[in-house]
């Protein structure tokens, strides 16, 4: 009796020692974090980054981070950089730990910064903006090059206050072989009728005209064709989901443009246009069977690796105009960099926000290819890039901003309608008409939900 | 104390990490999908706003929600039946027929099984790819272009591509599982068939279905489960749920709305109506499908 006695004290015991062992890590952790901030030295802060691990790597955020902790002592920082952030913070977010610091875009398909920004939970960034750069006796808001914070991008409810920082950025456009252009003696096209002429060229040489890698690349391309149509206006209509803007004759010849780009669009396009395939189609570009595929500066790197046609050379043009001498864009696609309004240590990450613009950090960024929209960046790129990054100084006007935020509505996302129904135009399952039907069925649910 | 009660402590004791452990991975969360399910909430804050059965009211009237639950349900009955049918098929072949290579068929048949989802979704864009795919090439040859197709890009054939990967990856498991019940039927019941003039197909449908059956019936349910829960991962490694939507499944819909479109608790009602159906599904299928086991 006496044995099973003992038995069962010493299971009981290790299931408790199990169980307690579960909770143990959380409970050192908090000991060590209420240490840290009521310790001895008041000023000494923890800062925690969190950062999407994208093209431009890991490194460039430690150097940072390295930098910044000589410049400032009382501030050592702690860096979550991964490839899938999204997974790694969204269950520490729920349980109530929030990072400080955050370098997530919009327009990612788990969509964090979006819900966010649709739950209200961001930090007001008008005081990083007006504060000094780090170190530098410049404001913030006077280094960012003009336009940059005054978009939906940064100011996702459509007034004067900025929420999200813009980071990184990088001109879209459409890519193409430069070296194949010269070979054949073709002119780049101009405008959209321009376009049509060398589509039938090429077609004689058995080259399609034009492919994307997956439908959401539309979205720099359309959001560029709007400006393009019907100017600023008829662009912040549509992002603010404003009744009849897709059956105005503006936004009508901008979907019958991309039902016409379908008659000249490879024909294994649609095929490849998944998350698996989606460089086949940029690779179409790099063999010579397609000219021209909406991208981002970032493809160069991105296709680094791959087999290319003799002699290719990128070369990238804004979005074709509708009429000739009318005005031409090219959308800037940008990071944004933000604080959310549960992080403990907000004024310390507006500084270090600050920091993040000087010319030191700058400098790091752009070891590793990433460029800040800030000013006298452009003269600093190496010779690739510029060609890119001075599109603007060829006469392109830059387009920049994205949909109005909205409070959560089910079941619509103008996303899905706009861009994903891409592939149904291209494969002429529904027609130009059904779409604007449905873009103004998905506006009109968007509109009463919008902040 | 008795030694009843001390063994009611014991095996109390001994269950009781099992249960802990179940209630609280298990049917906590599944309590918590049902709840949350009746909230407008996005995912990350406090707020949260009790609506009742509103989600499930708009959930009724979304096309998009229609059209993944309808792709889903091809897959299902898709899968299910051609897997069946295969997996039954070479089990007998192989259980039955002395061929040469039993064990190499039986390795290769088996293989897909144990591959990750996402290499299979590597293996069969390249077996679709339009260019220089396996089965596009193949018909090339053939001069049968007739037959060639956008395997991934065509919207209404799109489906059935990824039933062909499902299809491809569950026959070995299925066809491990109907063999090791054939191979415990006594070869006596064959050879006193065979004797009274049976032939194969009649020893097929008379001893070995009835024999196997209520192991056909313990997979189908698997059938249900594991391509509700397959189609999802394969679909989202390989096409997208595109092209627009018409591979969409309602587990790829139910995380679209959750993540990609800031409903959580959207998201959640259907969690719950997938929940339930796959439920009453196996329910049904296996209440159809009872038969009297027969011993022997």
């Amino acid at each position: 009796m006496m044995k099973l006695k003992s038995v069962l004290f010493a299971l009981i015991l290790l299931l408790f020692i199990g169980l307690a062992g579960c909770g143990d890590e959380d409970a050192g952790a908090d000991n060590n974090s209420n240490g840290s901030a009521d310790g001895d030295d008041q000023e000494k802060v923890t800062l925690h980054l969190a950062a999407l691990e994208s093209a431009y790597g890991k490194e460039m955020w430690e150097n940072i981070a390295a930098n910044y902790e000589a410049a400032n002592e009382n501030v050592s920082i702690e860096l979550t950089i991964e490839k899938n952030i999204e997974e790694v913070i969204r269950p520490k977010m729920q349980a109530g730990d929030y990072p400080d610091v955050f370098l997530l875009a919009t327009d990612r398909e788990q969509a964090l910064t979006e819900t966010m920004i649709k739950e209200n939970a961001l930090e007001n960034l008008n005081d990083v903006l007006s504060m000094n750069v780090y170190g530098e006796d410049i404001s913030v808001e006077e280094k960012i090059l003009d336009g940059f914070t005054d978009t939906l991008a940064t100011n996702p409810y459509g007034d004067l206050n900025t929420f999200l920082a813009p980071m990184f950025y990088s001109p879209t456009g459409l890519f193409y072989n430069a070296a194949l252009f010269e070979e054949k003696g073709w002119d780049v096209p101009e405008t959209w009728d321009d376009m049509w002429e060398l589509g039938e060229k090429a077609k004689e040489e058995d080259i399609s005209l034009f492919t994307y890698p997956i439908a959401g690349y539309f979205d720099t391309l359309m959001r560029s064709m709007l400006y393009a149509a019907g100017g600023p206006d008829l662009f912040n209509a549509a992002m603010t989901y404003e009744e009849g803007v897709w059956n105005t004759d503006e936004a009508q010849q901008v979907l019958e443009t991309v039902e016409k780009l379908a008659e000249y669009t490879h024909p294994n396009t649609v095929a490849n246009a998944n998350p698996n395939d989606f460089t086949k189609n940029q690779q179409l570009v790099l063999d010579n069977e397609a000219l021209f595929m909406p991208n981002g500066s970032w493809v160069v790197g991105e296709m680094e690796e791959a087999p290319r046609a003799d002699g290719f050379e990128w070369g990238m043009m804004s979005v074709p105009a509708f009429e000739e001498g009318a005005d031409r864009y090219a959308f800037t696609f940008f990071e944004q960099i933000w604080i959310p309004e549960q992080a403990e240590q907000k004024e310390a990450a507006k500084e270090f926000l600050s920091y993040l613009y000087s010319d030191e950090a700058a400098e790091t960024f752009l070891e590793a290819g990433a460029v800040q929209p800030i000013d006298g960046i452009v003269e600093k790129l190496e010779d690739q890039q510029q060609l890119f990054y001075s599109i603007y100084e060829e006469g392109a006007l830059p387009a920049m901003g994205t949909f109005a935020s909205t409070e959560p509505v089910p079941g619509a996302s103008i996303s899905d309608e706009l861009y994903g129904k891409v592939d149904s135009i291209m494969a002429g399952k529904i027609t130009v008409e059904q779409w604007q039907k449905d873009l103004e069925d998905v506006s009109g649910k968007l509109r009463p939900a919008m902040n | 104390m008795s030694k009843k009660m001390s063994r009611n402590i014991f095996i109390t004791v001994c269950i009781s990490p099992a249960i802990i452990l179940f209630t609280l991975f298990m049917v906590v969360p599944t309590f918590e999908v049902f709840r949350m399910s009746l909230y407008n909430w996005g995912g990350l804050s406090n707020t949260k706003e009790f609506v009742g059965l509103d989600n499930f009211k708009i959930l009724w009237n979304d096309m998009n929600f229609i059209q993944s639950f309808q792709n889903s349900i091809l897959l299902i009955v898709l899968v299910a039946i051609i897997t069946l049918v295969l997996a039954v098929f070479f089990a007998a072949i192989l259980t039955k027929e002395k061929i040469v290579g039993t064990n190499f068929f039986r390795i290769v048949f088996y293989i897909p099984n144990i591959l990750s989802i996402v290499v299979i979704a590597g293996i069969f864009s390249a077996v679709y790819d339009p260019k220089s795919g396996l089965l596009n090439s193949v018909f090339d040859v053939l001069s049968i272009d007739g037959l060639k197709q956008m395997w991934l890009g065509n919207h209404d054939i799109v489906i059935y591509s990824v039933a062909g990967a499902l299809v491809w990856q569950a026959i070995g498991y299925y066809m491990v599982m109907y063999m090791s019940s054939m191979a415990s039927i006594p070869a006596s019941y064959y050879e006193a068939a065979s004797l009274e003039g049976a032939g194969k197909l009649k020893q097929f449908t008379s001893i070995t279905l009835p024999l196997i059956w209520n192991n056909i019936r313990t997979t189908l349910t698997f059938y249900i489960i594991s391509t509700i829960n397959l189609s999802f991962l394969l679909v989202k490694a390989m096409t997208g749920g595109g092209p627009d939507g018409s591979t969409e499944v309602f587990l790829s819909y139910m995380y679209a709305q959750a993540y990609g479109n800031s409903t959580y608790g959207y998201g959640m009602a259907i969690g719950v109506v997938v929940f339930t159906f796959s439920f009453v599904l196996a329910a049904i299928v296996s209440r159809i499908t009872k038969r009297d086991v027969l011993e022997y």
